[in-house]
């Protein structure tokens, strides 16, 4: 059984003006430190999701969405209340991330293999498999770093859905992939997701959110607006910005977006 | 702490995948590969040999040669472990920002690439030890010597964790670092004897210094064949519990924030 629950979960981080300081410069400035600025990124959160859910997030940017996939997946530790989450969690955030760029393809569906939880035995059985899904072929045996990063996100995409997690985190890279590929990527989450997982999904096409999910959560200002069934709050959420007197017309403003 | 051990345990796969790579790729960017790092201590220790064999070594350099390769693959673990090691967090965002894993995971992943590398090295220096004393002394001795050489590794391991998480916030502190290792060399007798510090009178600096009391707990066995005191052993000890104390606590104290400052 997998279980995502929040209770009233904050998060809360200072930035400073500049990101790194040498120590001189902190030792000479320190004494009239400038007050760094707080980022309120997620407000009282309340927040429960069960088996078999399909989660889309949607919101503006900087509405606190993919602060939220990195709390859950544990990343970033909430501030105050409390976060529990059950289950083997797979997370496709920043595609780029997490790949060794002088190893090859191969090596680098070790690494990540590895890092999902995966022991050599197990692993075995299962590269092939990824191999052939990625259908990157000879580019496997290249440096990842000579990728693009539509062949990047095949290779993460492919190691991450392999594992079969409980709970799938994915922050809008699905639209990285050539069309044949989204194509096919959409259906192995289907796929995924019948055999009652979770999925939480943050995306600013609403044609994929239409598609994986079947409950949306609105967030603004760190906070949740609307919480329902995937159409109600994906037309709420239109109306809300293209104004109540249109009718939305979904597919362009999913590729406006 | 026994929490982010095991968390590391359970990645071990991961950990040693990723040590296995740097080692692949530090030696295949020369052309030599491992003989490489093997020539150039040799190529130094050459050079050191017949310069200073005349001022340090009592122009005996069957004696000088075995002091000199042992306490430069000690003090190079040291230094490199520190040095590199502040690195790991830095160096490893892509991986923090991706998964939860524990931080100590990724200094292990230098340190433990230094160690093999810096065990090549002893190696090296223990064969020549055998080669310039004509006798097993030097292997008879091992024994005394390994739990120092545990010693030596977690106290590596904890030091770069802090710094690791210094470096997080102060961007020069690798560059501090360097400096400070190039001053801890030369106040640590590590190619002079530490005669040379008693004769100028202050060869207290010598007991002070964490550095030169590993040399003596790894080195001096080696060299001389006898083993080495309990005492020193306990106030080795005491300097590496320390020094975990100080990691467990900085990582304790900074985990939950360091991330937002990556």
């Amino acid at each position: 059984m997998a279980k995502i629950e929040l209770k009233d979960v904050s998060l809360t981080f200072n930035i400073r003006q500049q990101k790194r300081v040498t120590l001189k410069e902190y030792l000479v400035q320190g004494l009239f430190r400038r007050s760094s600025v707080a980022v309120h990124a997620l407000v009282d959160m309340n927040l429960n999701i069960r088996d078999g859910d399909r989660v889309g997030v949607i919101g503006h940017n900087g509405a606190g969405k993919s602060t939220l996939l990195k709390m859950l997946a544990g990343i970033y530790p909430p501030t105050a209340g409390t976060r529990t989450v059950e289950g083997s969690i797979c997370s496709l955030f920043d595609i780029s991330l997490g790949f060794e760029p002088e190893a090859n393809g191969w090596d680098n569906i070790t690494y990540r293999a590895y890092l999902q939880g995966e022991s050599p035995a197990s692993l075995k059985k299962k590269i092939d498999g990824i191999a052939e899904f990625t259908e990157l072929g000879e580019f496997l045996n290249v440096p990842v770093r000579h990728y693009s990063a539509g062949m990047l996100m095949r290779l993460a995409f492919s190691i991450a859905t392999a594992v079969e997690p409980q709970i799938m985190l994915v922050d809008e890279v699905l639209a990285v992939g050539d069309l044949a590929f989204q194509k096919k990527a959409q259906a192995r989450m289907k796929d995924l997701m019948s055999s009652a997982r979770m999925l939480v999904l943050v995306a600013h096409d609403f044609s994929t959110i239409r598609a994986m999910c079947n409950r949306v959560i609105w967030m603004q200002h760190g906070g949740v607006m609307m919480d329902g069934p995937t159409d109600e709050v994906v037309d709420a959420y239109v109306q809300s910005v293209t104004g109540p007197t249109q009718t939305p017309h979904v597919g362009a403003i999913a590729t406006a977006a | 702490m026994i929490q982010h051990l095991t968390a590391i345990w359970k990645f071990r796969h991961f950990l040693l995948a990723l040590v296995r790579l740097d080692l692949r790729l530090r030696y295949r960017r020369s052309i030599l590969g491992v003989g490489w790092s093997l020539l150039n201590p040799i190529a130094m220790t050459t050079v050191f040999a017949v310069v200073f064999v005349q001022l340090f070594g009592g122009n005996n350099p069957k004696a000088y040669i075995p002091f000199l390769l042992i306490g430069m693959a000690v003090w190079g673990f040291l230094r490199e472990g520190t040095v590199q090691g502040c690195r790991a967090l830095i160096g490893n965002e892509a991986y923090i920002r991706q998964s939860p894993l524990p931080y100590g995971l990724y200094t292990l992943r230098t340190i433990l690439g230094q160690a093999i590398h810096s065990g090549i090295a002893f190696g090296i220096g223990l064969a020549v030890t055998v080669a310039c004393q004509k006798d097993f002394r030097a292997i008879g001795i091992l024994w005394a010597v390994f739990p120092a050489i545990v010693l030596a590794f977690l106290a590596a391991w904890s030091v770069a964790t802090i710094f690791a998480f210094i470096n997080v916030y102060f961007q020069d502190t690798q560059h501090l670092l360097e400096v400070g290792a190039q001053i801890v060399f030369y106040l640590t007798p590590i190619m002079y004897p530490r005669e040379v510090l008693d004769r100028g009178g202050i060869g207290w600096m010598a007991d002070l210094n964490p550095a030169n009391l590993f040399l003596e707990l790894i080195r001096t066995p080696i060299v001389t064949g006898e083993p080495p005191t309990a005492d020193l052993y306990l106030t080795v000890l005491g300097i590496t519990t320390v020094s975990i104390g100080l990691a467990v606590g900085t990582a304790a104290w900074l985990q939950k924030r360091v991330v937002f400052h990556l």
